[in-house]
């Protein structure tokens, strides 16, 4: 159960990115964010593991306020919840398998990690986890080398290897295209299913929104405008959507049938 | 200089003014003054460039002519001068002139709105610019090309040097023999000469030295013994006081070749040489010798070899020391002067914009000056050296590097840190990645500088291979210099070739 209580976040400049938002996630939910670009999703999700430290509020995860922890604490909770990013992040020059097991680093004593020495356990995992995404055969290539979505799928993989109770992802599909969006957010709802995952992710295309989330925020300039559940969500039409997003809002396009799920992918 | 259209002709025409006068009145005031008529037309800009223009060539063409006629006075006089001293100048005279004249030109077409704005001004000032460079550069090509072959020997010895890579090792042979002067009341007998080497006799074994005045001395019939056969000889003597000096013969220095039994005659007057009074009065006792250069054992490599191998491993070794301080101590300072690192307040910012100005200041003064003040604190030799180049690697290689931390990217720093990694952990797997190959890449491109620059930081006694190459090209000793050269060319090419390797592995 994640709690966020009453969460402000003012940057240095002034800006205010977040302003008294509250809600509750439930385990297990596939939350999404919906929201213009610069509505305070990527703070809102970079405050949940402290990657920013919010100004005011609370964020309770399983009784903890993660808001106030620090150093030793902080890590340990950091290392239960994966992280997917818009642009991957992955350290490009070096090769996909140090990439994943970079994921482990939370779990890793620091100075066998800092000689990239894993234990057996570790590397069993990190193929596994390249398995169950399909990309084993990419393992010792650099991960500048990998295309667009498979460099999304390293960056599952990374997250997996946190064996996380929650992943956040921030924009996860907004640099591929439709048919790869499709793709990386079945992964995810798979994750999210199988594994009892709870997700929170932010998109800005309807279609996959109606499609995967069962429950949805919606941001304004920081703060909450809309809350529903996945009956609100598909019963929503373009012009309500329109109204919380302003006129960049848009359709994936294509819809599920241009979409590859395969099963592949399952190791379980 | 030329003037940059802001908006588009088409455009000026709609929106620029009339002229304030009219063209003739336009071209009057340029004639006045260059420029004034394109003011008056309302090209400002266009105007004043000129008028700069021209008022720089008219100062520069004064000066040269005062500078090309400079014992004279009086305008005329330095005008004739000059132009008969330097022909081209009166082709510089006749370009201005038409400048001046086409300036006028302009302003009539500028106030008249002719279409467009003709550019064909700017085109003559910069012809009389260039034209003025070349008379101050002194380019003369006709020098350069009938000239050309007094290179030849000079250049055929620095490209192919190697006859003065090796030596043999070379032995004086001297055999000797006495005479007395002047010659006393009983007749001087010099020891019985030592047959088992080189020896001469003399006829007869007394005589008189040649006086200032010019009276001849005594002629003496010299005979020499087991030399080496078929060799030069060169005949020298040694006064009473011990002074050797060379036979001297109607102007020229007297030798003789041996015969095949190492044998040879010949016929030498007594010299004159003027002997303080210390050297006594009386009979003195005279010593004449053959001496023979000869060669001995096998060839092997000359002083000047062994002098460039010594000085080159140096240079390679000035240029590694060099870079090697120049890393360790630009790492810490590279931090200092990264921008993304040093933005969090105002005072590490300030840190910032002082180290940068630092190491601008350092990276704009040349080694070669830097060495020459490490000459002053250290004294010549390698160090000197090895310090210039280091604080210039320094400034140099702190910038490459604080540019290279300026342009990471911060998404996998982020990423790693959400992992629940701990902050070494961050470094080494998120910004070492990302830092290890430009960094490898301004260090060895670094190093190549540092070797290239080593081997020219000898001319100001930086030590290393320099310091001879300029001393043998000061004593013209063209082939010496033809090996330094060699070898700074070759090692110079090994580590362009070593260096390219290595940065094509780490990018």
């Amino acid at each position: 159960m994640l709690e966020i209580r009453h969460l402000t976040k003012i940057y240095g400049d002034g800006t205010v990115a977040l302003k008294d938002v509250s809600f509750e996630v439930p385990d297990g939910e596939f939350l999404i964010v919906i929201g213009l670009s610069g509505s305070g999703k990527s703070t809102l999700l970079r405050c949940i593991n402290r990657l920013i430290d919010p100004t005011e509020g609370e964020i309770i995860w399983n009784g903890v306020d993660v808001a106030r922890v620090q150093g030793e604490e902080l890590r340990v909770i950091r290392r239960q919840i994966g992280m997917i990013f818009q642009h991957f992040n992955l350290v490009k020059r070096s090769t996909v398998m140090t990439n994943v097991l970079a994921g482990r680093l939370g779990y890793a004593p620091t100075q066998s990690s800092m000689l990239h020495q894993f234990s057996e356990k570790d590397r069993k995992m990190a193929w596994n986890a390249l398995k169950r995404l399909s990309i084993e055969d990419q393992a010792y290539k650099r991960a500048s080398e990998l295309s667009g979505g498979q460099q999304q799928r390293v960056g599952i993989a990374r997250a997996l290897m946190q064996e996380p109770k929650m992943i956040l992802a921030d924009e996860p599909v907004a640099s591929l295209d439709p048919v790869l969006a499709h793709s990386i957010l079945q992964y995810l709802e798979r994750l999210n299913r199988e594994d009892k995952m709870t997700v929170l992710c932010s998109l800005h295309y309807l279609d996959l929104v109606q499609r995967y989330a069962t429950r949805v925020i919606g941001l304004r300039e920081g703060e909450i405008v809309y809350q529903g559940s996945k009956a609100d969500i598909r019963a929503m039409t373009d012009e309500e959507f329109k109204e919380i997003y302003g006129e960049e809002a848009e359709r994936v396009g294509g819809g599920l049938e241009g979409s590859l799920g395969n099963g592949k992918g399952e190791t379980k | 200089m030329i003037e940059k259209p802001k908006t588009s002709p088409l455009q000026q025409g709609e929106t620029r003014k009339p002229s304030l006068v009219s063209p003739p009145v336009a071209t009057l005031a340029s004639l006045l003054v260059p420029g004034m008529g394109q003011v008056l037309a309302r090209y400002y800009r266009r105007g004043l460039v000129i008028f700069g223009s021209f008022v720089s060539i008219i100062g520069l063409l004064i000066w040269r002519f005062g500078l090309a006629a400079r014992y004279d006075t009086g305008i005329v006089d330095i005008f004739k001068k000059a132009i008969y001293l330097q022909p081209f100048l009166l082709f510089l005279i006749i370009l201005v002139v038409l400048t001046y004249l086409w300036i006028a030109v302009d302003a009539f077409r500028v106030a008249k709105h002719a279409g467009g704005q003709p550019v064909g001004v700017f085109f003559l000032i910069l012809v009389v610019f260039f034209s003025i460079g070349w008379q101050i550069g002194q380019i003369d090509l006709v020098a350069m090309t009938t000239q050309a072959n007094q290179a030849g020997p000079a250049l055929s010895r620095v490209l192919w040097p190697w006859k003065r890579a090796i030596s043999y090792p070379e032995e004086i042979i001297i055999g000797k023999t006495t005479v007395e002067a002047p010659c006393a009341e009983e007749p001087y007998v010099p020891g019985e000469p030592d047959v088992s080497g080189p020896y001469l006799k003399a006829d007869p074994t007394c005589g008189s030295p040649t006086v200032q005045s010019g009276e001849a001395g005594t002629l003496i019939h010299l005979e020499g013994f087991n030399f080496a056969p078929n060799e030069n000889v060169e005949i020298w003597w040694e006064d009473p006081i011990g002074n050797e000096f060379r036979q001297r013969q109607e102007g020229a220095y007297v030798s003789v070749t041996t015969d095949e039994n190492g044998e040879f005659e010949v016929d030498i007057v007594f010299p004159y040489r003027l002997l303080p009074p210390a050297a006594g009065e009386g009979p003195l006792i005279w010593t004449i010798q053959g001496r023979q250069i000869a060669s001995i054992g096998k060839a092997e490599p000359s002083t000047e070899l062994k002098l460039a191998i010594e000085k080159i491993i140096e240079t390679i070794f000035i240029g590694m020391m060099a870079t090697l301080f120049g890393i360790v101590l630009a790492l810490p300072v590279s931090f200092l002067a990264a921008r993304n690192l040093m933005s969090a307040s105002k005072f590490t910012l300030l840190i910032y914009y002082l180290t940068r100005g630092v190491l601008n200041v350092i990276r704009s003064i040349e080694p070669l000056i830097w060495a020459i003040i490490a000459v002053i604190v250290v004294g010549l030799g390698p160090f000197a050296g090895i310090l210039a180049l280091t604080l210039h690697s320094i400034a140099a290689l702190a910038k490459l590097y604080s540019e290279a931390i300026e342009s990471i990217d911060p998404g996998p720093i982020e990423a790693i840190h959400a992992t629940g990694a701990n902050w070494i952990q961050t470094v080494v797997y998120a910004v070492v990645p990302q830092v290890i190959p430009p960094f490898v890449s301004f260090t060895i491109y670094r190093w190549d500088i540092n070797i290239r620059m080593s081997t020219i930081i000898g001319f100001v006694g930086g030590g290393g291979i320099g310091f001879l190459l300029a001393q043998w090209i000061r004593l013209l000793d063209y082939s010496a210099a033809g090996i330094a050269v060699w070898f700074i060319a070759v090692t110079v090419a090994i580590l362009d070739y070593v260096s390219a390797e290595i940065r094509a592995r780490f990018i």
